[in-house]
């Protein structure tokens, strides 16, 4: 029935129709919901099967699901036990559901309203691009971000993380985490510190609201484990490491529960969307940083437990492997993945003022990915002159 | 004549401007524009400085040995920076103070030594002296603009006024370099959408 | 003329160079009585600031002579010390030979040399004598130095001012633009007890109750850092000094702080007390 409402009203926007200035809006809700007319040919350089892009991007939303709905428990059961407040299940949901929605209409409203208008003014088509970043953005600020703030961030990652390099395809930041990145500077005071991870926290603290039982010191104490491991280790944190790997602690929505991470792993892996390699190689390179941070005296925190601290788990499996702005050659896959693990662990040891390397490493390494893929490929070509030249 | 005096005067405002189009002098834009006051007197003493060594230059340069010409250039341009750091500690104790590197930093700006290479060494002192204005007026243009939206939106304030409400959350990456950059790059975005001759095919 | 001989190039480059040279020396002749009188003014009127004497804004809208005439009204006596808390020297505090020891780079050094010779400058306000010491140290891009006002007994703060070169706008800066980072020092107290950390200055905030921690500035850790080892630095050179000043203090209260004959001592004893008392049972409150 929708396919026939979409072939009726065709006509007014293709070129010649009423409404053809609007033929960018009209393709992007088409694809959205069907499989376009034209997918791209088999045997195409770029792909690695006829999936189209739009298909490739709803299985890595499909993978985020798992962090989401885990995330959505989470954000009512920090709420509950920090209120003391004894929520059933039920309610956690609710509460998480609540809080989750706004920040998922202002990501989209905002950040298709940018695109849309971005390819109407170039007359090209909607990329469907952002719908992923879109997705992850809730997922990794704090809840009880303003939603202003959201909105200008998200503003600044489209604009100046994407469409000025040319749209979805050219961008060089990882723009989900660019949005990110421009929170946690701009507002370093809305991004860090234990209250802002906890639904409700900060405002009842700013305001002195009262509330049942608990006390603030007691809800502050199990607050972002991450930030505590980095000064006075785990177990001062009241966190265990099976905490960490269930992610029922407080942190941004997605990036608290390694198990759902870890599904979603599985089935970007499986399909074949993301490379195993960057995954696999981002953990050698945490755990040997981890390792010698170990052996060095620098930390007293087991390597292995850096892996489920922070959003090391959800930056390795979601956003380091980022298609666009990872490296695109196999063996550049390996470095590049290596030195965002290593890198990461490295900014946590050393510096106690960004407690969250993921977002940094990934970033920088976005902006090395192209040279390091020159390298490796002009490595090969000398590595094949020789080769053809002792023959 | 006239006309060409005119071009000299004009060209390096907009059409021409040092930062957006020739981009020398990033380094000390992206430092000194975080508030208004201290990016006027960078504006200042950078027109200063760059009228004033262009035209000793160009009254000496018949008489500069070739080889030994850049260093000649160095020395006076030197000079003009070390009097008006001098005169500013003097006279405008508390901007000098927010400036103090970046004062000193200008006998490195790009744009007085290139003028006086380009220009003054071969043209007679007064159009040497235009243009050594003209430029540093270009340079100090694009500086306050970017100091304008940077202390707006960092600091909610303009020349230390108050103008946006104490409601409005100032935006502290604004204040950091990287943001300069970013204002600077969107300058040079609009500039090259109204004149289509500097984008490149 | 062949321009490119080599005498004639060498004595064009000496007469340039030292014409530059002369230009030079007579400007900075010319305008050093100014720029010096600038960096007294501005000594001065960070130690004002701090005192509470007047505001840094107010300051900053008078000129030179005023403020130095500021200065030298509200004075009532400047001295060096020693690493013993001895004095040593007296400082001129006459408007027309004002003299600071204002070269806290070097004394910072000499601190760690163990030969320091450290100023405190003695205001009075309101009759209550003001006693004003520098600090100096290393922030993240560059020093920071500020200087911090104790009451009469040097047993409380009562105001701070501080300053940097270089230090981030909007975070590190705050050590200076943020009054609310300055306020926070009003009625701390160093603590003697504490010889090895007599202060500190709390990243995520200090422990409410603490006499002698403030809360850092959010985002400026290296900043912070920096001020909190600059403070520990001087107050610890200043400790002899300091804790004789309060310890004579307390030997002088001594009186009306035991027991309960406090009622029936003299008024300006009685309010010591009630302070103290009040303290007491802040910490109090707190264990409980």
């Amino acid at each position: 029935m929708a396919k026939n409402f979409f072939d009726k009203i065709r006509p007014t926007f293709s070129e010649g129709g009423k409404l053809s200035w609007l033929h960018s809006s009209f393709d992007a809700f088409e694809t959205f919901f069907f499989v376009p007319n034209r997918t791209t040919r088999k045997g195409g350089t770029h792909v690695k099967d006829c999936v189209d892009l739009k298909r490739l991007l709803i299985i890595v939303i499909m993978a985020l699901v798992p962090a989401l709905l885990f995330g959505i428990w989470n954000l009512g059961f920090q709420h509950s036990k920090v209120f003391g407040l004894g929520w059933g299940f039920w309610q956690m949901v609710w509460y998480g559901f609540v809080k989750i929605i706004p920040l998922y209409l202002v990501s989209y409203i905002v950040g298709l309203g940018i695109e849309f208008a971005s390819a109407q003014m170039k007359g090209h088509e909607v990329s469907e691009g952002y719908l992923v970043s879109g997705f992850i953005i809730p997922l990794i600020v704090p809840v009880d971000v303003p939603w202003w703030m959201l909105a200008i961030a998200v503003a600044f990652a489209v604009i100046i993380g994407k469409e000025v390099f040319g749209g979805t395809g050219m961008n060089i930041w990882n723009p989900a985490l660019l949005a990110r990145a421009f929170l946690f500077f701009s507002y370093p005071s809305k991004m860090s510190g234990d209250a802002v991870w906890v639904g409700g926290l900060s405002k009842a603290l700013a305001g002195g609201t009262p509330w049942k039982g608990g006390e603030v010191v007691d809800a502050l104490s199990g607050a972002t484990p991450l930030s505590h491991a980095s000064l006075d280790g785990l177990s001062a944190a009241g966190t265990s490491a099976w905490n960490l790997f269930l992610g029922d602690i407080p942190g941004a929505v997605g990036e608290t529960s390694v198990i759902a991470i870890l599904i979603g792993a599985l089935i970007l892996i499986c399909t074949g969307v993301a490379s195993w390699k960057i995954m696999f190689s981002s953990v050698v390179g945490a755990l040997f940083v981890g390792w010698l941070g170990n052996v060095g005296g620098v930390t007293d925190i087991p390597c292995w437990e850096q892996l489920l601290m922070g959003g090391f788990a959800f930056g390795t499996v979601f956003m380091a492997t980022d298609p666009v702005t990872s490296a695109q050659t196999e063996c550049g896959k390996w470095i590049y993945g290596f030195l965002i693990g290593a890198l990461c662990i490295t900014v946590r040891l050393f510096n106690p003022g960004y407690p969250e390397g993921m977002m940094l490493a990934i970033l920088l390494l976005n902006t090395f990915a192209p040279l390091i893929d020159h390298y490796v490929v002009s490595a090969n070509v000398n590595r094949r002159l020789k080769r053809a030249k002792t023959v | 004549m006239n006309e060409d005096l005119k071009k000299t005067l004009l060209n390096p405002i907009f059409k021409g401007n040092p930062i957006t189009v020739l981009v020398l002098g990033i380094c000390s834009s992206l430092a000194v524009t975080v508030q208004l006051k201290g990016a006027c007197v960078m504006a200042l003493s950078v027109i200063i400085v760059c009228g004033l060594s262009s035209f000793i230059v160009s009254l000496l340069r018949n008489s500069i040995p070739n080889r030994v010409r850049i260093i000649v250039q160095l020395v006076v341009v030197a000079m003009m920076v070390i009097l008006v750091d001098q005169v500013l500690k003097a006279y405008a104790y508390s901007v000098d103070k927010q400036l103090s590197v970046y004062i000193g930093l200008i006998i490195t700006n790009c744009i007085v030594m290139g003028r006086i290479e380009a220009f003054a060494l071969g043209n007679k002192p007064v159009p040497s002296l235009l243009d050594g204005l003209a430029n540093g007026a270009g340079y100090g243009l694009i500086l306050i603009i970017v100091a304008f939206f940077r202390e707006l939106l960092g600091s909610g304030t303009l020349f230390g006024f108050r103008v946006l409400p104490a409601s409005y959350v100032p935006n502290n990456l604004v204040i950091l370099p990287p943001m300069a950059l970013i204002i600077l790059g969107c300058i040079v975005w609009v500039q090259r959408s109204i004149q289509k001759d500097l984008q490149e095919k | 003329m062949n321009t490119n001989n080599n005498v004639y190039t060498i004595i064009y480059t000496t007469i340039i160079v030292v014409v530059a040279a002369a230009i030079l020396s007579i400007a900075a002749m010319a305008l050093k009585p100014r720029q010096q009188a600038n960096i007294k003014a501005e000594t001065i009127s960070q130690m004002i600031a701090a005192s509470g004497i007047s505001s840094k804004e107010d300051l900053a809208k008078l000129g030179n002579d005023k403020i130095l005439a500021l200065y030298s009204d509200n004075i009532k006596t400047a001295f060096l010390i020693d690493k013993d808390g001895n004095k040593t020297d007296e400082l001129e505090t006459e408007v027309s030979s004002i003299e600071l020891q204002d070269n806290l780079k070097m004394e910072n050094k000499n601190i760690a040399s163990g030969e320091p010779s450290l100023p405190v400058y003695v205001f009075e306000k309101d009759g209550a004598e003001i006693n004003v010491i520098p600090c100096y140290g290393a922030g993240l891009w560059g020093p920071i130095w500020g200087y911090i006002a104790f009451n009469a007994d040097c047993n409380e703060i009562v105001g701070a001012y501080f300053d940097h070169e270089s230090e981030t706008p909007g975070l590190g800066a705050k050590i200076k633009d943020e009054a609310w980072f300055r306020e926070q020092f009003k009625g701390k107290k160093v603590d003697f007890d504490n010889p090895d950390k007599p202060f500190g200055i709390i990243k995520g905030g200090a422990p409410e109750g603490d006499a002698s921690k403030v809360d850092a500035i959010t985002g400026a850790t290296m900043t912070c850092n920096g001020l909190d080892a600059a403070l520990n630095t001087w107050f610890k050179a200043y400790m002899p000094f300091l804790s004789k000043k309060a310890g004579a203090a307390v030997e002088s209260d001594a009186c009306c702080c035991e027991g309960d004959s406090c009622d029936s001592n003299g008024e300006g004893c009685g309010k010591e007390c009630d302070h103290q008392h009040e303290h007491k049972h802040q910490h109090n409150h707190q264990e409980g």
